[in-house]
């Protein structure tokens, strides 16, 4: 111990203290603002993360040319007997698949909702810890990308929100994380309830729709909406986004109230592109 | 020891640390095994302190928490600045004058940096009301078991290091 204060150690520690107060001042005062260091640190991170997520992208290839030959031949074969079988529905039901052609067009979301202005970005790496479900995205406040922003999948289901939005890096905090509260609705009932991050969920890529309506009747499969609000009621997101589907439905500890458990409609784990939304008119469900 | 032995000596362990943090934020992350990824900037710390000392590990360990706090701020930001600097500076004493400074006394070391960190991060979301202990603790447990597991090969990694350093001439 002599030692350690000989030899700067106090210094050490005050400028551990100072740096620690630093960080924490400036993060809480600036709401979503990034902290000087955590900016710093992620803007040179982020061609490291780049390559990586490159080199990861080329290497699991090689690894399916080497090891997964035969089973891609097996596979192909299959594949092919399967698209005879295809061709053959196909040319039966041509004017159904023109029909479907016509409403998939219609439902795109582009179409649905022509007030969204997205920002394509692509999931570059995924949140290293076990305490939060975050993914980094490669555009940032340089692309106008800001916090609070929603990002869907290219379906146009909800994958997060930009919690924080460095120069050309961002996180978002996923659906499953604890740290994410939004109003939600039974797209069958016209319900509200909240859909909310539970810790104990996070792991398995789930989460929960809480504060559920009295009598409120759900079935599992019910799709679940964002209604557009903040769980403070406040009007924040985009409405209509599809968060994910009923699973089960539970009773909290006290037997008092109900929850449901839902999957999100997104693959968070597959992820590859999304896409940010950064405008919108607010239409409040 | 030269001021010019100094900055050879940290960047050496400054380039020993890119790799196993690489493998942390980059690579691992996109593999859980049970559901989790392991923690590996503490066990680099520990590493450090375990062969250095107080001193050396309060140091080393301040600027990994500057990068940990940075890279994934936990409830309160900053406050894994602060916790890291602690351990190295405990772990360094405990590895000088009552462990040894060899692999036992790193493992040992990390066991308790890994609790020191999950029990605060859980300590804070049960103040914040976010998430049950049981939850928590599982996810802990499975964490600091899966870090454990890199420490031989980040102890050879720094040991390596440690060795081919500079060091100060005892007279």
């Amino acid at each position: 111990m002599k030692d350690f204060l000989k030899n700067n150690g106090i210094l050490i520690l005050i400028i551990a203290v100072l740096l620690s107060l630093i960080t924490a001042v400036v993060s809480l005062t600036f709401g979503g603002f990034v902290n000087p260091f955590a900016n710093v640190a992620n803007v040179l991170a982020t061609p490291f993360r780049n390559g990586i997520h490159a080199f990861v992208e080329w290497s699991e290839g090689v690894y399916s040319d080497a090891f997964e030959r035969e089973q891609l031949i097996q596979e192909l074969e299959q594949l092919r007997q399967e698209n005879a079988e295809l061709r053959r529905q196909a040319r039966e039901g041509e004017a159904n698949s023109r029909e479907n052609e016509r409403l998939r067009d219609l439902l795109g979301l582009k179409n649905l909702r022509p007030d969204f202005q997205f920002q394509e970005a692509t999931v570059t790496a995924r949140g290293s810890s076990n305490w939060s479900a975050t993914l980094t995205l490669n555009v940032g406040s340089a692309q106008d990308v800001a916090q609070g922003n929603c990002v869907v999948d290219r379906y146009g289901n909800l994958v997060g929100i930009i919690s924080s939005a460095g120069l050309n890096w961002s996180t978002v905090t996923t659906v499953v994380d604890v740290d994410l509260e939004m109003g939600a609705l039974n797209a069958r009932t016209d319900s509200a309830a909240i859909a909310e991050g539970d810790f104990a969920l996070m792991g398995q890529g789930r989460l929960k729709l809480s504060f559920l309506p009295q009598g409120e009747q759900l079935l599992s499969g019910d799709t679940i909406l964002t209604s557009g609000l903040q769980s403070g009621g406040t009007a924040e997101y985009p409405s209509g986004l599809v968060i994910g589907y009923v699973e089960a439905v539970r009773s909290d500890e006290s037997g008092m109230s109900d929850y449901a458990i839902l999957t999100p409609a997104t693959k968070l784990e597959e992820l590859e592109q999304v896409f940010v939304i950064k405008s919108f008119e607010m239409v409040e469900k | 020891m030269t001021t010019r032995d100094h900055i050879i000596k940290w960047l050496a362990y400054t380039l020993a640390l890119l790799p196993v943090w690489f493998l942390d934020a980059f690579l691992l992350s996109r593999f859980p095994l049970w559901g989790v990824r392991p923690m590996l900037l503490p066990v680099c710390a520990m590493a450090l302190a375990t062969l250095e000392g107080a001193t050396a590990g309060a140091g080393f360990s301040l600027g990994v928490g500057v990068l940990f706090d940075a890279l994934a701020p936990d409830l309160i930001p900053g406050s894994m600045t602060l916790l890291f600097a602690l351990l190295g500076l405990g772990c360094g004493l405990l590895a000088q004058y009552v462990l040894r400074q060899d692999l036992i006394g790193h493992l040992i070391c990390s066991a308790l940096a890994l609790c020191a960190i999950d029990a605060v991060r859980i300590a804070l979301r049960l103040t914040a009301g976010v998430a049950g202990v049981g939850a928590m603790a599982q996810v802990a447990g499975k964490e600091i078991l899966w870090s454990l597991c890199f420490v031989p090969g980040v102890y050879l990694l720094f040991r390596w290091v440690f060795r081919r350093v500079p060091k100060p001439t005892v007279l």
